[in-house]
This record gives structure tokens, C-alpha cells and sequence, in this order.
């Protein structure tokens, strides 16, 4: 058959189309200017290298709310700078209705947000919504070694086994350690801020949640106890689970 | 069906090729048809501590090349009836070991050997991996002490990540530990990680403990693998090492230190 078909399906049958709900990352971008742009993500990337890996491939809407209507916009130029930087821009929010059109020749979706107030708007970040633990949750129940990483994206991190040093664990939800935690651990790295690590002995080179971070060493008091991190005021805060 | 095994440990020095020779020796001690290949492509040092250096005419990378054929690179071993070498070249670049060369040859070797015992090049890079790759099991060799220890582990997520078995997602490569140089004397000292320390930090089933011993050092510069080694702590604890591997209960020896007498220290050993 020169157009063969997988059995059973019919060509009138009709396509599937189904809804989703996605968590993405939101990029507030703070001026037109592509090179400005590129110097900011690599600052950023060299403050905090494991921002870059979260980012990695991560995909990401642009919030144009900054931007005022009548500055020229090079999109295609700034849309390059993000790719260059592994990030995917998967659409546009808050933009201008000229470069609403500026987008739609780019085929690049304007999402929600597109009734902008004729001024800009003051910077709002997004509530971040709880993530889900199901979908995007990752179970692992064999030693992570060191040089290895895992991520959860859109849920939580569960290790059974130990995290080894030189091995980074990373999720957009919370993290549970079950084995002695000795590498990185990073929670809540889309920015939301009331995920927790939990774990039976810490004994991590760094923790992390939603960007704070702390290294650790030998000595540090809670060391080898079962713990949990989270952040609060802007601050990392590590206490004692008496279990 | 054959079976691969790589003796691998991603820090250089610790007793991989040592452990090759011995290994493999001792599987063919047993009876067991066996070929030990050296991945280490710059440096040769199999074909020494196996003693047969001198009769080296084709290699692996020859083969692989197509410029000799598989039985004229496969070397006798002197010692054992059922074990052969393949050396690797002293003169080729490491880029001359292709993914399709290697899987050519362990397709043959396959099917004439019960094992293949693979010495792995130090370090994670293209040496290590074609040793790795086509594993159906590893030896990881580790000396007590932080490095070695952590490039074992980094070795280990390799191994699950990487090789043949992972990527076609079949059963991953079953993994023992072999801790090598063990001195019971400088871990009592503190100078040295206790066995129990390493386990605890790789978490990955022990094949056994080879004391540290001057023998490795004769046995080397005599080309003779110290399982050969008569009356030696090490090869006793070589011939464990492999009967652990076929199965067999064996306790752990020469993990305690060597009490002096009080003559011996009086008069000194
Ligand atoms: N149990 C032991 N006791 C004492 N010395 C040992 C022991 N095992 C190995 N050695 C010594 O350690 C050195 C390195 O051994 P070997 O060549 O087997 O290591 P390797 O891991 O193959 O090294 P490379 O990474 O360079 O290939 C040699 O000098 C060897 O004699
Ligand atoms: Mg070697």
C-alpha cells in the first residue's frame, strides 16, 4: 500500500484534539534590546551555573509588559538570543498590538494577558500555582552517582536510594530523599517557593529552593539528621524532622 | 551465550589491569574459555603483566582495521589452556577503536569464548566507554581513599547510563565492587577509608578485598597475573574474587590486620 495506515484507524475518523494545562516559565523582559538581553542571561548564568541547567531547553513565554508600545521591537534578534541560550520561547504575553503583529509573522502564539493597559504595567509576577505531584513526579529507586542529574519537571522528586556526591537532584515541586542525601538538591526550581526538601540524613554539598541556596559542610549541626528545607521571608531555613 | 565483563574504575592506577590478568586467569583456572581484551590503545601494559609481550605481532586495532584477522591477534596464554589475549597497540591513536569495530569483534568473540574480561583505560572518555559499552557485567576497582571512591561512583552512573544494556533498555549491567590495595594497617591508622566506609558510600554488592602486597610488584615485573602467585595473600584473595563471581559463598580474608608477634617486633620482621 503506498500510503499505509495504522489498523483500525478510519479516515473519517476525526483528529484528536484534547486540552492541557502547562506550567512555564515566564521571562519579564525589561528592554527592546537584544544585546542588553544576552549580557543579562549570561550575568545570571555565571551568578547561579545551575540556573543555566534549569533553564536548559525549558520552554518559556516572554512577558512584554515593559515594553512600551511604540519602541521598535526586534523580535526575531531577542528570540535568537534566547534560543543561543537554550531557552525555547514558546509565545508572547502582554505585547503591544503592534508587536502582537510582530509575533503572528514569527508564528509565535500570543497567550493570555493580550488586553494590555495602554500603560505599562508594574511588575506582578504570576501567583505561582501549586504543581501537581502525579504528573511531572519522577520516583527513583537506585543510587544517583555522582556526574549524574535528575529533574522533575512540573512535580516532585522522590529518591528511594542515596544521592551521591557530585549528583544534582532538581524539581519544579518538592524533593524527598530516602537514602543519605550527599549531593545537590534543588527544589522548587521554576520559582515556586513553597516547595520543601525532606530527607532521612542530610549530608548535601548545597540545597535549594526556589533559587535561595546555602553549601553545607561536616559540622554543620543538623548534619546526618533527617531534615527539611524551605524557604520563607526570602530565607532558606533548615530544621530538625523528628520522626 | 558469553558473557562480558569490564574491570573499569575511572581513576588511573588502582588495579584495573592487575585485576584483569588475575580475573581472567582464574575464570580460566576453572576451566572456562576466556580472552581478556586491553582497551588501554597508547599504552599496552596487558600483554606484560601477562608475560607474553614478546609474542604481540597482530592487535586489536589491527583487526578492527581489517589488517589482520581476529585468530592471528588472538594470543596463548602460556599458563592457562583456555585463555587467550588480545593486546591492544602501543603505536595507534586512541580515535582508531571504533563503536562498529568493537561490537564486530565481541560478536565473534562471543561465539567462542564463555567470557570476555575487558581491561579499561582510566578516565570516562571514549577508551573507558568502548570498554564499557557492550558489559554485561562490571568490576568496579576502588582503593580506599576519597577520589578513587568518587570516581568509582561516577563510573557506576556511566554504567547505568551508558552502556549497551541501557541504552536498548534491557537489564541494566550487574555491578560488583572489588576494592584493591587494601591495607587493614592504615585503616586502623585512620589513613586509609575502612571497608565499611567504602560500601557505605557506593552502595553496590562486594566482590571482594585484595591487600595491598609487594607480590602484585614481583608478579608484575616476572609477567606472571598474581593469581599464579603461590602462597600469597593475593592470589588467595584473586581465586575468593572468582568463585564469588561463579556463585560460591567465600568469607572475607585479609581484611584484619596481620598481628606482629612479639618476637617480630622485638627483633624486628
Ligand atoms: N594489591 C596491590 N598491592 C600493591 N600494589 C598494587 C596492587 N594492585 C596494583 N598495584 C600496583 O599499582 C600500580 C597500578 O596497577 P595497575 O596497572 O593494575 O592499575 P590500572 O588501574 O590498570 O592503571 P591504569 O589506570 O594506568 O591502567 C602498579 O604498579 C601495580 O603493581
Ligand atoms: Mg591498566
Amino acid at each position: 500500500m503506498a500510503n499505509p495506515r495504522s489498523p483500525g484507524t478510519e479516515s473519517s475518523a476525526p483528529l484528536r484534539v484534547s486540552g492541557g494545562v502547562f506550567t512555564l516559565s515566564i521571562l519579564h523582559l525589561e528592554s527592546n534590546n537584544p544585546q542588553q538581553l544576552a549580557q543579562r542571561i549570561a550575568e545570571e548564568h555565571q551568578r547561579h551555573p545551575a540556573a543555566a541547567d534549569f533553564h536548559r531547553h525549558a520552554p518559556v513565554v516572554l512577558d512584554l509588559s515593559a515594553i512600551p508600545e511604540e519602541a521598535p521591537l526586534a523580535l526575531s534578534a531577542i528570540l535568537e538570543v534566547l534560543r543561543a541560550a537554550n531557552w525555547f520561547p514558546v509565545g508572547l504575553r502582554n505585547a503591544a498590538p503592534g508587536h502582537q503583529a510582530l509575533a503572528q509573522d514569527l508564528h509565535l502564539p500570543i497567550l493570555r494577558g493580550q488586553d494590555r493597559n495602554a500603560a505599562p504595567q508594574p511588575e506582578t509576577p504570576p501567583p505561582t500555582q501549586p504543581v501537581p505531584a502525579s504528573p511531572g513526579g519522577l520516583i527513583i529507586d537506585h543510587p544517583i552517582r555522582g556526574g549524574q542529574r535528575s529533574y522533575a519537571r512540573g512535580g516532585d522528586l522522590v529518591c528511594l536510594a542515596a544521592v551521591n556526591a557530585g549528583a544534582e537532584i532538581m524539581a519544579d515541586g518538592n524533593i524527598h530523599v530516602y537514602g543519605p542525601l550527599r549531593g545537590r538538591a534543588l527544589a522548587g526550581v521554576n520559582g515556586q517557593d513553597t516547595a520543601r526538601i525532606f530527607c532521612v540524613s542530610l549530608e548535601a554539598e548545597l540545597v535549594s529552593v526556589a533559587g535561595l541556596y546555602r553549601t553545607l559542610e561536616p559540622g554543620y549541626p543538623l548534619w546526618g539528621k533527617a531534615a527539611q528545607i524551605y524557604s520563607r521571608d526570602e530565607q532558606l531555613h533548615i530544621t530538625a524532622l523528628n520522626l | 551465550m558469553a558473557k562480558i565483563i569490564v574491570i573499569t574504575s575511572g581513576k588511573g592506577g588502582v588495579g584495573k589491569t592487575t585485576t584483569s590478568a588475575a580475573f581472567a586467569s582464574g575464570l580460566a583456572l576453572r576451566g572456562y574459555r576466556t580472552v581478556v581484551i586491553d582497551f588501554d590503545v597508547g599504552l599496552r601494559n596487558l600483554d606484560l603483566i601477562m608475560g607474553c609481550e614478546r609474542r604481540v605481532v597482530y592487535d586489536l586495532i589491527n583487526v578492527i582495521q581489517g589488517e589482520a584477522k581476529l585468530q592471528q591477534a588472538l594470543i596463548k596464554d602460556k599458563r592457562c589452556e583456555n585463555l587467550y589475549v588480545l593486546p591492544t597497540s602501543q603505536t595507534r591513536d586512541k580515535d582508531a577503536l571504533t563503536t562498529a569495530g568493537v561490537t564486530a569483534v565481541m560478536d565473534e568473540l562471543r561465539k567462542e569464548f564463555d567470557y570476555i574480561v575487558c581491561d579499561s583505560p582510566a578516565g570516562i572518555e571514549s577508551g573507558a566507554l568502548m570498554a564499557l559499552y557492550h558489559a554485561d557485567e562490571a568490576i568496579v576497582v576502588t582503593n580506599p581513599e576519597v577520589s578513587s571512591v568518587r570516581d568509582s561512583d561516577r563510573i557506576l552512573g556511566i554504567l547505568a547510563a551508558r552502556s549497551r544494556r541501557a541504552e536498548q533498555g534491557e537489564e541494566p549491567v550487574k555491578e560488583h565492587l572489588l576494592l584493591t590495595r587494601y591495607s587493614p594497617k592504615r585503616v586502623e591508622d585512620g589513613e586509609m577509608l575502612s571497608l565499611e566506609d567504602v560500601k557505605e558510600l557506593l552502595r553496590t554488592p562486594l566482590l571482594g578485598v585484595i591487600p595491598e602486597s609487594e607480590v602484585i610488584l614481583q608478579a608484575s615485573n616476572q609477567g606472571i597475573p598474581a593469581i599464579h602467585m603461590e602462597n600469597s595473600d593475593v592470589a588467595e584473595a584473586y581465586k575468593d574474587v572468582v568463585a564469588r563471581f561463579l556463585g560460591e559463598e567465600r568469607p572475607l580474608r585479609f581484611i584484619q590486620p596481620v598481628k606482629v608477634g612479639f618476637f617480630k617486633r622485638l627483633f624486628g620482621g
